[in-house]
C-alpha cells in the first residue's frame, strides 16, 4: 500500500514538474489497458511487467487503470456485443482455433466475448490516447501550472525556510 | 559546485535497472517461501478448513507440491470419526495429483493421474481426535420458530411411526380377540339402530292404544245382537191394517240405516288400519340399513385391518430404515451448509415472496468460446483417477479398486463420458462383490446420469422391525443382497430402483398372547427369501419414496387364514351384538305388528259379515213384508170387489 501511495505522490509530483511528460502518457495508456483486461490475465501481467521495467510512471498507470476500470464496467453491454461479433466472424475463425490451442495465448481469456471486446477497444484508443493525455499533461502545464505559480500566494510559499527544506530534501532523496 | 554536478547528471535510460534487485529479492522470497513454507502452509490450512467443514479433526501426514513437476502429493489423512473419536472414520495413505504443463501454458488443466489409495475405515488413532462442540442455539424469534420447527417435525415423524407400530399392534389385538365385549356395553348408547328401534316401539304402542280406543268405538257383537234382536221384533207378515204395514216398513229402514252406519265405521277403519301397518314395516325396514352402518362404523372403531402387503411392509420396515434416513438426513445437513444457495434454490418451483434478496448489479459475463478441435485440451481432462485399498491393513478396510475415466468439461472434445467404476470387498465384513459403476453422459443434448450399485453379499445384524406394546418383532441375522440402479437427467428428472433381498433371515417374534406368538413365529419363520424394493422418483428436490416388499405378501398368505377367522370371528361379535340389543325390541316390534294385524282384522271382517247377513236377512223380510202386504191388498180389494159385486146383484134383483 505504501509503495502505491508512494507512486501516486510521484505521479501529482511529476505531473507539477517540467519534466518525464511521455513517462506520464505512457503510464495512462498502460493503465488504459489495464483498466480494460481481466486482473489475471496474460495481457494485464505483461503491461504490468512492461511499466515495471521501463520507465514508465507506475502511479499514473495505476490511477489510470482505476479510472478504466470503471469505464469498461459502464461499457460491458458494447463490449460483449464487439467481442461476439469478432469472436464469430468466420475469417477469424481459424486464426482463433489456432490461439486457443497455442501455448501461452489462451491465457489472455481472448476467447471471452467481454474480453475480447474490451481488448479491441484498448488497443484501438492506447495509441491516439498516449498523444492525448500527452497533450492534455502539456496544457496542464501551461494553463495550471503555470498561473498557479505566479500567483501571490505560491510566491509567498515558495520563499519560505519550509520550501526550500523540501526541495532539499526531495533533491538529494527523491 | 552543486548544480554543475546537477547538470553533469547523466539522463536515466528508458529501463529501470534499479528495479532488477528489488524484483530479484521478490522472486527469491518467492521461491524460498514456495520451497519451504508453502506444503506446510497450504497442510496446516487444509487442516483447519477440514475441522471447520466436518465438525472433526483431520491430520495430513505430509503435503507435498512440486512446480515444476505440477504435482500435488498428500499423504495419510486421518478423518476422526466423530461419535468415536479414538478412531479415524476414513483413512487415506495416499493421495496423488499430476498435472501437464503442456496443458496448463494453454490454460487448461490436464491431469494424467490423480490417485486415492490405501483407504481404510474405523483405523484406530494414536490419540483421540478432537470434536467440534454442537453450535451454540442462535438468538431472536427465528430460532424459537426453528425448534418449534424442529419438534413439530420430530411429533409428525413419531406420529408416523406409531401407526406403522399400531398397524401390526392392531393385528395383534384382533388375533388375540382382544376383550370387545366390555367395549362394545360402553358404546351401546351410541348406536344408531338401538335408538331407532326404540322409537318404533314406542310408536307401535302408539298405536295399539289408539287402535284399542278406536275398536270400541266400532260396532261390536252387542251392537249386532241388539240390531239382530230389533230387526226380529219386526212383523213382516199377515198385517191388519195397511199403517201396520207401514210401521213395519219404517222400522225395517231404520234397521237397514244403522247397518249402514255400522258398514261404513267398519270399512273406514280397515285401509286406516292397513296405511298404519305399511309405516310401520317402512320402519322396520330402515332399521336394517341402520343396523348394517352400526356394524361398519364398530368394526372401523374396533380398527379391524384390512391384510394389505404394502402396510405390512412398511410397518416392519420403517424402523430398519429409520438409521439410514438419519444419516442421509445428516449430509444433507453438511450440503446445505456448503453448497452455494443458488444450486440449492434451483429445484424450488417458486421463489419465497418474502425474501429480500439485496445484491449489487451483476458485471457482465459475456459468453466464452471454445475454439476446441479434435484430440485439443479442454478445460480440464482428468484422464485416469485411480482409488484403491488392501485388506488386512486394518480391520474394517477391503480389496477395494476404483478408476474414473475421463472427467472433463468438454466430452465432445474426446467425444467419451466420464466412467467411475469401484470394485471390492470387505473380507473381515462379510462384504462380498461390491460394485459401483456412474456414468456421466454429456455427449447427448440433455444430460444422462445413470448409476448402479450391488452389492453381493453382505450380513445384517440384529435390528429392531416393530415394538408395539403388543408385540415386538427384531430381525436377529440375515444376509442382504442390494442392488440400487437409477437416472438423473438433465440434473432434474431422479429415478431411482433398489432392491435388497434378504436371505437365511432369523426373526425374534414376542407378543403378550401366546396364540399371536404361535401365529407370528410361525408366519415369520416360514418366510423365504425377502425382498424389499424401493422406488424413488421426481423432480429434485421433491422426491417420492415408496417401498414394497414380498414380505407383506408371505405374510398375508401365512396370516391370512387366521387373521380371516379372527376378523370374521370379531365381525359376527358385533353383528351378534347388535342383533341382540336391537333384536329383542324387533322381535317384540314384530310381534306386536302381527297381533293387532290379526285381531283387528279378524274383529272387523266378522263384525262385516254379520252385517252383510243381516242386511241380507232385512232385505229379504222388506220384500216379504211388501209382497205379503200387496196380496194382502190385492186379496181385500178382490173381496171388496166381490163385496160390491154382490150388492150390485142385490140391487138388480139377480
Amino acid at each position: 500500500m505504501t509503495l502505491l501511495l508512494k507512486q501516486i505522490f510521484a505521479f501529482f509530483r511529476l505531473l507539477n514538474s517540467e519534466t518525464g511528460t511521455n513517462q506520464l502518457a505512457a503510464g495512462l495508456a498502460c493503465g488504459l489497458i489495464l483498466g480494460f483486461s481481466p486482473v489475471l490475465s496474460l495481457q494485464a501481467f505483461l503491461v504490468l511487467f512492461l511499466a515495471f521495467f521501463l520507465r514508465i510512471q507506475l502511479g499514473a498507470a495505476f490511477l489510470s487503470a482505476f479510472f478504466f476500470k470503471f469505464v469498461a464496467f459502464m461499457i460491458d453491454p458494447l463490449a460483449d456485443k464487439l467481442g461476439r461479433s469478432v469472436l464469430e466472424s468466420d475469417t477469424l475463425q481459424p486464426l482463433f482455433v489456432s490461439m486457443y490451442n497455442m501455448p501461452l495465448v489462451p491465457l489472455t481469456r481472448f476467447n471471452n466475448s467481454i474480453v475480447m471486446g474490451s481488448a479491441v477497444i484498448s488497443l484501438l484508443l492506447t495509441i491516439p490516447g498516449f498523444f492525448v493525455f500527452k497533450n492534455l499533461i502539456v496544457k496542464y502545464r501551461i494553463t495550471v501550472v503555470e498561473r498557479f505559480r505566479t500567483t501571490k500566494f505560491w510566491k509567498g510559499f515558495a520563499a519560505t525556510k519550509f520550501y526550500n527544506w523540501y526541495c532539499k530534501y526531495s533533491e538529494l532523496y527523491g | 559546485m552543486t548544480n554543475k554536478s546537477l547538470d553533469t547528471k547523466k539522463a536515466p535510460g528508458p529501463i529501470r535497472w534499479n528495479a532488477l534487485i528489488p524484483f530479484s529479492i521478490f522472486c527469491l522470497f518467492v521461491y524460498v517461501y514456495s520451497h519451504f513454507f508453502l506444503d506446510h502452509t497450504l497442510r496446516k490450512f487444509l487442516e483447519w478448513g477440514s475441522y471447520k467443514a466436518l465438525g472433526v479433526e483431520v491430520n495430513i501426514g505430509s503435503f507435498e507440491t512440486s512446480f515444476w513437476g505440477a504435482k500435488l502429493s498428500i499423504r495419510n489423512i486421518q478423518i476422526t470419526d466423530g461419535e468415536k473419536p479414538s478412531q479415524n472414520s476414513v483413512e487415506i495413505g495416499d493421495i496423488r495429483f499430476g498435472m501437464s504443463w503442456d496443458a496448463l501454458l494453454r490454460a487448461k488443466i490436464l491431469v494424467n493421474e490423480a490417485a486415492i489409495e490405501n483407504i481404510q475405515f474405523a483405523t484406530t488413532r494414536k490419540s483421540p481426535g478432537k470434536v467440534a462442540p454442537p453450535e451454540p442455539p442462535r438468538q431472536g424469534p427465528s430460532a424459537v420458530e426453528e425448534q418449534a420447527e424442529r419438534l413439530k417435525q420430530a411429533a409428525l415423524a413419531k406420529a408416523e411411526q406409531e401407526y406403522a407400530d399400531n398397524m401390526l399392534g392392531d393385528l395383534a389385538a384382533i388375533l388375540g380377540g382382544t376383550d370387545s365385549k366390555a367395549q362394545l356395553g360402553k358404546i351401546e348408547s351410541s348406536l344408531e339402530s338401538k335408538k331407532k328401534a326404540q322409537e318404533i316401539e314406542a310408536e307401535i304402542q302408539q298405536k295399539q292404544k289408539y287402535w284399542d280406543e278406536k275398536i270400541r268405538t266400532l260396532p261390536n257383537q252387542k251392537d249386532l245382537q241388539a240390531l239382530n234382536d230389533q230387526f226380529n221384533r219386526i212383523k213382516y207378515k199377515d198385517f191388519k191394517s195397511p199403517q201396520e204395514l207401514q210401521t213395519s216398513l219404517q222400522e225395517l229402514d231404520a234397521v237397514l240405516k244403522k247397518g249402514d252406519a255400522y258398514s261404513k265405521q267398519i270399512g273406514n277403519a280397515g285401509p286406516e288400519l292397513e296405511n298404519d301397518l305399511k309405516k310401520i314395516s317402512t320402519d322396520i325396514k330402515s332399521l336394517d340399513a341402520l343396523i348394517k352402518a352400526d356394524v361398519k362404523a364398530l368394526e372401523s372403531r374396533f380398527r379391524i385391518p384390512s391384510i394389505n402387503p404394502k402396510d405390512i411392509s412398511r410397518a416392519l420396515f420403517n424402523k430398519y430404515l429409520g438409521k439410514y434416513n438419519s444419516k442421509i438426513n445428516h449430509y444433507r445437513g453438511i450440503a446445505e451448509k456448503y453448497v452455494p444457495p443458488k444450486y440449492l434454490k434451483k429445484g424450488k418451483d417458486k421463489e419465497d415472496p418474502n425474501e429480500v434478496l439485496i445484491q449489487p448489479r451483476e458485471r457482465e459475463k459475456g459468453i466464452s468460446y471454445e475454439f476446441g478441435r479434435k484430440n485439443s485440451y479442454p478445460l480440464l481432462w482428468i484422464k485416469k483417477a485411480t482409488i484403491s485399498s488392501q485388506a488386512g491393513m486394518s480391520p474394517k478396510s477391503g480389496n477395494i479398486r476404483g478408476e474414473i475415466l475421463d472427467i472433463t468439461t468438454q466430452q465432445s472434445l474426446i467425444g467419451r463420458p466420464t466412467v467411475a467404476t469401484l470394485k471390492g470387498d470387505f473380507p473381515a465384513d462379510q462384504i462380498e462383490n461390491l460394485l459401483l459403476k456412474i456414468v456421466i453422459n454429456n455427449l447427448q443434448p440433455e444430460s444422462l446420469i445413470s448409476y448402479n450399485m450391488e452389492i453381493g453379499s453382505y450380513p445384517i445384524g440384529a435390528s429392531e422391525l416393530v415394538q408395539s406394546p403388543d408385540v415386538q418383532i427384531s430381525l436377529t441375522k440375515a444376509t442382504g443382497k442390494l442392488s440400487i440402479e437409477g437416472t438423473l437427467k438433465a440434473l432434474r428428472d431422479f429415478k431411482m430402483n433398489i432392491n435388497n433381498q434378504f436371505a437365511a433371515v432369523g426373526f425374534s417374534v414376542e407378543a403378550k398372547d401366546k396364540t399371536i406368538k404361535d401365529i407370528l413365529g410361525g408366519a415369520f419363520a416360514g418366510l423365504p427369501i425377502i425382498n424389499i424394493s424401493g422406488v424413488a422418483s421426481g423432480f429434485l428436490p421433491a422426491i417420492s419414496f415408496d417401498i414394497s416388499s414380498n414380505i407383506g405378501t408371505e405374510l398375508e398368505r401365512g396370516l391370512r387364514r387366521q387373521v380371516d377367522a379372527k376378523i370374521a370371528e370379531a365381525r359376527k361379535q358385533i353383528e351378534t351384538y347388535i342383533n341382540g340389543e336391537v333384536g329383542k325390541t324387533r322381535e317384540a316390534i314384530e310381534k306386536q305388528v302381527s297381533q293387532l294385524k290379526n285381531q283387528l282384522a279378524t274383529e272387523i271382517k266378522k263384525i262385516e259379515g254379520q252385517l252383510d247377513t243381516q242386511k241380507k236377512q232385512a232385505e229379504t223380510k222388506a220384500n216379504q213384508a211388501k209382497k205379503d202386504a200387496e196380496n194382502q191388498g190385492r186379496k181385500q180389494l178382490e173381496k171388496e170387489g166381490q163385496k160390491a159385486v154382490d150388492d150390485l146383484k142385490k140391487k138388480f134383483g139377480f
